[in-house]
């Protein structure tokens, strides 16, 4: 009896949900594109062709993700508003972007495309996907979840990211997402490429080329075929059809790693030579090696800067921790000193991290270029016959100092 | 405040010391790297004391410095393990195999070539070239 009971409102359910369906069906329009890709993987990047059928005189546009690896992606809103005049001061995080993303145009978009490159960093990815018509095409990141936070100057001061505002709606989300996929892999040829080949009578092909260096794991690839495009005033709207998901592995194998937090593979052979040899030079010239090796890590390799500053900081702490103990011994620290611009210290540190994720890279660029310059100087200067006199006596008062504090310790045992 | 060290008594202007290194900080921990030939500067020529006081005092001041930076890199999710074991060993082997090599080059003309690396450097993450 109690079977009963439970199965019928289940059946309800289902009779409900039954009209449904077909409708939804009687909805789609004729005929969505078919898809092919001739390899189901990669090792390390390559080349993979997709190609179908079509409806014939339809824009084909094909789009690319990395399906199941996801990385973070900030920016922060500092630029006034040319509407109301005032800065929003907001800044916007997600951990949920593609750690590849592209999207491939029919061919003759190309000079469209050489127009954004022309524009240089400051090109507008949503209006370059407006003029190709890949907007139509743009859907994986479009519903990524976004935080957005209320950034003041006193919450900056201690250190926090500001008040969670509430969640944006979808269009709101779409808009933002495309800025923080712009400032995530920031080239115009990395997010979009004009190279779809259509028939007249709609048949399709088109390269999808990954770079080496990208994420591992799965990759999906759909196609989109715009068939009409209605305009009515400001108004436009598409007619499109869209193809199945396809889609192909991406293997990566040792010494080339995915590190999880950049969204890139690397082989970590590389860091550790440019680690070493840096260190090195960072030993003889009497500076850490964080200097040269954050800049060279950006340029060289495709790290976000905050990933950068934040994996290079704590490489220091250990020969650090081993410095203080060694002078420590000889009781070459003063400790009230140390202690004491130590607290203030500690208060810059708590900051400085915050800021790094509201900055871009390129500002990244530019600030630490002018850091170098100074250091320079600073070099520089110790290489004068006035300093080097002066440091002359320093060092003779350095030594002697340094033997008697042996001296004791070695007596105190 | 008085600071004794060894038998001497220095005069620090704690004012001018804290508000410098509180910078450098921010500076340093922004940008990632350590902040020592920013700090040496700062104490022995802002605050006038001599070498052999500077030395072990400043490595104490940028300790706090690394450690906090470092804590609150990680709760930012800045923090990549395996980047991070890829380097780390480097560092250490760089930093015993340094002052090995140090004994042998004249430190001013190491000096004098970073001087020129890194204005090059520099040229170029301003873009010049």
């Amino acid at each position: 009896m109690k079977v009963k009971f439970s199965v019928l409102p289940l059946l309800a359910l289902v009779m409900m949900v039954l009209p449904i369906i077909p409708q939804a069906q009687a909805q789609e329009t004729a005929s969505a594109p078919t898809i092919t890709l001739d390899k189901t993987s990669l090792a390390n990047g390559g080349e993979i062709t997709v190609s179908g059928q079509a409806p014939a005189g339809a824009q084909v546009y094909v789009e690319v993700y990395a399906a199941d690896k996801k990385v973070r992606a900030n920016r922060f809103d500092g630029k006034k508003d040319p509407k109301t005049g005032k800065i929003p001061y907001k800044f916007y995080l997600t951990h949920e972007m593609p750690a590849f993303y592209k999207i491939l145009v029919p061919k003759d978009m190309a000079p469209e495309l050489d127009k954004a490159k022309a524009a240089g960093k400051d090109w507008k990815y949503s209006e370059v996907l407006k003029k190709t018509g890949a907007d139509a095409a743009y859907s994986a990141p479009a519903k990524i979840m976004i935080d957005s936070y209320q950034a003041t100057i006193m919450a900056s001061i201690i250190g926090s990211r500001g008040k969670l505002l509430d969640a944006m709606d979808e269009k709101a989300t779409k808009s933002e997402s495309m800025k923080l996929v712009k400032g995530r892999f920031r080239g115009v040829g990395k997010l979009l490429g004009a190279n779809v080949e259509t028939t007249p009578t709609g048949a399709y092909t088109a390269k999808v080329t990954l770079p080496a260096g990208q994420a591992p794991g799965k990759y999906n690839v759909t196609v989109t075929a715009v068939t009409e495009r209605i305009k009515d005033g400001d108004k436009e709207t598409v007619k499109k059809v869209k193809s199945e998901s396809a889609s192909f592995e991406n293997k990566v194998s040792f010494p080339t790693v995915y590190l999880a937090s950049a969204g890139t593979s690397i082989n970590l052979i590389y860091p550790f030579i440019l680690c070493l040899c840096i260190s090195i030079f960072g030993v003889l010239m009497g500076a850490g090696g964080g200097f040269i090796l954050n800049p060279i890590l950006v340029t060289l390799f495709p790290l976000p800067h905050t990933i950068v500053a934040g994996t290079v900081m704590p490489t220091v702490l250990f020969s650090q921790g081993s410095g203080i103990y060694n002078y420590s011994k000889i009781k070459f620290i003063n400790w009230k000193l140390g202690v004491g611009i130590g607290c203030a210290m500690l208060l810059g540190g708590f900051i400085g991290p915050k800021l790094t994720e509201m900055i871009t890279l390129d500002q990244f660029k530019f600030a630490f270029g002018w850091i170098l310059i100074v250091l320079a100087g600073l070099m520089f200067w110790q290489t004068t016959p006035g300093y080097l006199e002066k440091n002359k006596k320093e060092q003779a008062i350095l030594k002697e100092f340094k033997k008697r504090a042996e001296e004791a310790a070695a007596k105190g045992n | 405040m008085k600071v004794d060290f060894w038998g001497h008594e220095f005069e620090v202007n704690m004012w001018v010391g804290c508000l410098g290194g509180f910078l450098i900080a921010i500076m340093s921990s922004m940008f990632g790297f350590g902040g020592g030939p920013f700090m040496v500067p700062l104490m022995t020529v802002a605050l006038g004391l001599p070498m052999y006081i500077v030395v072990g005092s400043s490595l104490l001041a940028i300790f706090f410095n690394t450690a906090m930076g470092t804590v609150r890199h990680m709760q930012f999710g800045n923090f990549d393990l395996l980047l991070f074991l890829a380097m780390f060993p480097a560092a250490l082997l760089g930093g015993y195999l340094g002052p090995q090599i140090a004994k042998r080059v004249s430190p001013q003309v190491v000096k004098r070539v970073a001087c020129a690396g890194l204005l090059l450097l520099a040229l170029n993450l301003l873009g010049v070239y």
